[in-house]
């Protein structure tokens, strides 16, 4: 009886591991990363996630042989232990380690993509230019192009729903809106997300490497029409980019004749 | 005790087992549902009695289901001479020439599908069968898959096969069917099974819902008819901003013009109760004679404002300080713009004439009514959001031919086309931030804003 009991709590960290490994051939496992700091972002995600594995299989192995070992029909008689209190120590303080490091691993990464002083400064994109406004509302997603004078904010500007256009390899900072409650940007493939608050602007910066569509969604509830809420990142590369940006210019500008 | 337990226990378990299969043997066949009249066809008179007597109200549900099908089944009666011209509605139509979205080009529709079905041939390519999910999508393709896949078992599906797959998610095209399926999923929640834009999300939206049974909309471009495939589509794909309409353009090309197809579909058939209401309050009988002549006339609406687009001839001047003053003075000239009375001397919509006090409560109250019987309020022009569209074109249009279905009136006759252009770039430029604001001093135009 012991040995079936010992295998069975054996399985739960053979599965488990197993149905890590195999995620990836099931594509069960995260979006190809596309951005410049995603790489960052998914080493730090498996950093933690290889030392969780690790405690993890130590414990169950330790909790299998416990139970082989301290079975109830085993000979001999059990001993009172008060505890150890050294053991206590070391139980507590491994693990404070270990959340220091990882709390000092991820400063860096954190800054990098967060810290408005670390935004791109010298690209044809900074803060204080940004290529769009991206505005969030219930449910939808509106981007807001510069026209010819190059500000966001007057007569002139360029507004399309659902699709946000962005050149590919180059440094792109973008303002993040919210005409009504809190909403959040996420793309999955950038490995980027970022809460749009009403009243806030909020500067955000990505370098997509990749040319192709994802999605964005909203990543917070933000309403019963959460659901509805989606969008889509197009990543073009520079020329298409001007292209694409000509197009919109030029149906902005319709009389009414070619586009509804 | 533990052995009776155990028998208890696995008795009731196979029992419970039994009923389930039971049950699923027995699961009847999905029951036919009806589209209901409107409130308006069934309401009740002074004396508690309906106003149309309930063998007249079923005498026009059984013309419109004649006329329209079933919630499950639309279809479009066919009238007789459009059986000489070839025309069948139930077919996607589409505009020809070059107004509007135009016909639909089959290799566009193929780059749609394709982009709409990526993550479905991306699992078509790699093999993985158990990753192609069909069961959210409409019944045609779902049935046409599951035959597809009955006839080769997993182990034999080689690249004939998947070639065969790529083309049949590639090919789709909604039919009406399937596109009222889809408009179950995602727009009878607030727009209601028959487009009465009364679903059970409706009550919590301000603006409500667009109720499609009078055939007015208000953001199209033949003024205040009808209005074409292109001006629903366009909301379809634009969305509306300022209200709940969110852009759909998720959906494929094919999808959307499909559920224009269906939005259609209700519309001429509310449009069709309303005129037989009508009919029979004047009459007090109906004939199927006035029935297809209320078909008939409905659909000629439709049809002429397919053929028609207002559009400006010449190109869209680009606003100037200059324009924008002249517009200020237009917006304010009592004889010919006239829009402060409403929209407010500064564009905030609070225009004496757009409100008026109740005499008996003392309340302040919004004068206007739009044709659904909700209170309407001006637009508040400061805000940059324009439900129809913040282009110079749909602005234009928005001034010069009114708004169907609510108090904006169509432009002056005095108004010349540059007038009105001036006053497009100065509704415009009334949400330009202050610090970046045309009119103004241009020496901060490029500073930072503040956050």
């Amino acid at each position: 009886m012991r040995y079936l009991f010992a295998l069975l709590l054996l399985l739960v960290p053979i599965l488990g591991v197993w149905t890590f490994v195999e995620a990836d051939r099931w594509q069960l496992w995260f979006p190809e990363n596309v951005s410049s700091f995603g790489g960052e972002i998914d080493g730090l995600f498996n950093l933690i996630m290889y030392m969780v594995a690790f405690t993890f299989i130590v414990t169950e192995v330790a909790l299998a042989w416990f139970v082989f070992k301290y079975s109830a029909n085993r000979p001999g008689k059990g001993v009172f232990t008060h505890g150890s209190h050294k053991l206590e120590m070391i139980w507590t303080a491994i693990p404070a380690v270990a959340l220091l490091f990882i709390a000092f691993s991820q400063m860096e990464t954190w800054a990098k993509v967060k810290f408005e002083s670390n935004f791109p400064k010298t690209g044809e994109y900074t803060k204080e230019k940004p290529i769009a406004e991206l505005w969030a509302s219930q449910f939808d997603w509106r981007v807001r192009y510069p026209g010819d004078d190059g500000v966001i904010g007057t007569v002139d500007d360029l507004e399309r729903s659902y699709e946000f256009v962005v050149p590919v390899d180059t440094d792109v900072v973008f303002h993040l809106r919210s005409r009504d409650v809190i909403h959040s940007f996420f793309v999955p493939e950038f490995r980027l997300k970022q809460d749009a608050l009403p009243g806030h602007t909020i500067p955000v910066w990505f370098r997509a490497e990749k040319e192709g569509i994802y999605d964005l969604v909203c990543a917070e509830l933000c309403g019963w029409g959460h659901y509805k809420m989606s969008g889509r990142m197009t990543v073009v590369s520079k020329e298409e980019f001007a292209k694409r940006m000509a197009e919109i210019k030029a149906e902005w500008y319709s009389n009414g004749k070619e586009q509804g | 005790m533990s052995l009776r337990l155990s028998l208890v226990a696995t008795t009731g378990l196979a029992l419970w087992v039994g009923a389930c299969q039971l049950d699923k043997d027995q699961k009847p066949a999905r029951p036919v549902v009806h589209y209901s009249l409107s409130a308006a066809t069934t309401a009740l008179g002074d004396d508690g009695e309906p106003v149309i007597p309930s063998s007249a109200q079923a005498g026009i549900e059984g013309s419109l289901e004649m006329l329209f099908g079933t919630p499950q089944d639309p279809q479009f009666q066919l009238l007789p001479e459009w059986k000489d011209d070839g025309f069948d509605p139930n077919w996607p139509q589409y505009a020809k020439g070059d107004s509007g979205s135009g016909e639909v080009d089959p290799a566009e529709l193929l780059e749609d599908n394709k982009l709409y079905w990526r993550r479905q041939l991306a699992a078509i390519d790699a093999g993985l069968w158990d990753r192609v999910f069909v069961q959210d999508f409409t019944p045609d393709l779902r049935a046409d898959w599951n035959d597809l896949c009955a006839n080769t078992p997993v182990e034999a599906r080689n690249d004939e096969f998947k070639k065969a797959a790529r083309e049949l998610f590639e090919g789709y095209y909604p039919k009406l069917s399937a596109s009222a399926e889809l408009y179950r999923q995602h727009c009878l929640h607030c727009h209601g099974p028959e487009g009465g834009g009364d679903g059970p999300t409706a009550p919590f939206l301000n603006p409500r819902p667009r109720d499609y049974r009078h055939g007015t909309f208000k953001f199209t471009a033949v003024g205040k008819s009808v209005p074409r495939r292109e001006d629903l589509y366009r909301i379809l794909d634009e969305g509306v901003t300022g209200t709940s309409m969110p852009s759909f353009r998720r959906f494929s090309r094919a999808q959307l013009e499909g559920l224009v197809d269906y939005v259609r579909l209700l519309s001429m058939r509310g449009m069709v109760e309303r005129s037989l209401v009508a009919t029979y309050k004047e009459e007090e009988t109906l004939t199927s004679g006035d029935t297809l002549d209320a078909y008939a006339e409905v659909w000629e609406k439709w049809q002429k404002a397919d053929s028609k687009v207002l559009t400006y001839n010449g190109e869209v001047p680009a606003p100037t300080a200059e324009t924008i003053a002249k517009g200020r003075e237009l917006f304010m000239d009592a004889k010919r713009g006239n829009c402060y009375s409403c929209h407010g001397p500064e564009g905030r919509g609070d225009g004496a004439s757009a409100f008026a006090l109740d005499p008996e409560t003392g309340e302040v109250k919004p004068t206007y009514k739009d044709d659904w019987g909700n209170e309407i309020l001006p637009r508040n022009l400061r805000l940059g959001i324009f439900r129809g569209g913040r282009r110079p074109i749909d602005i234009y249009r928005r001034i010069k031919y009114g708004i169907a279905g609510g108090p904006m009136p169509e432009a002056a006759a005095s108004l010349s086309n540059d007038d009105i252009w001036h006053l497009v770039h100065y509704v415009g430029s009334l949400s330009e931030r202050p610090q970046h604001a045309k009119a103004a001093d241009h020496g901060d135009a490029h500073a930072p804003e503040k956050h």
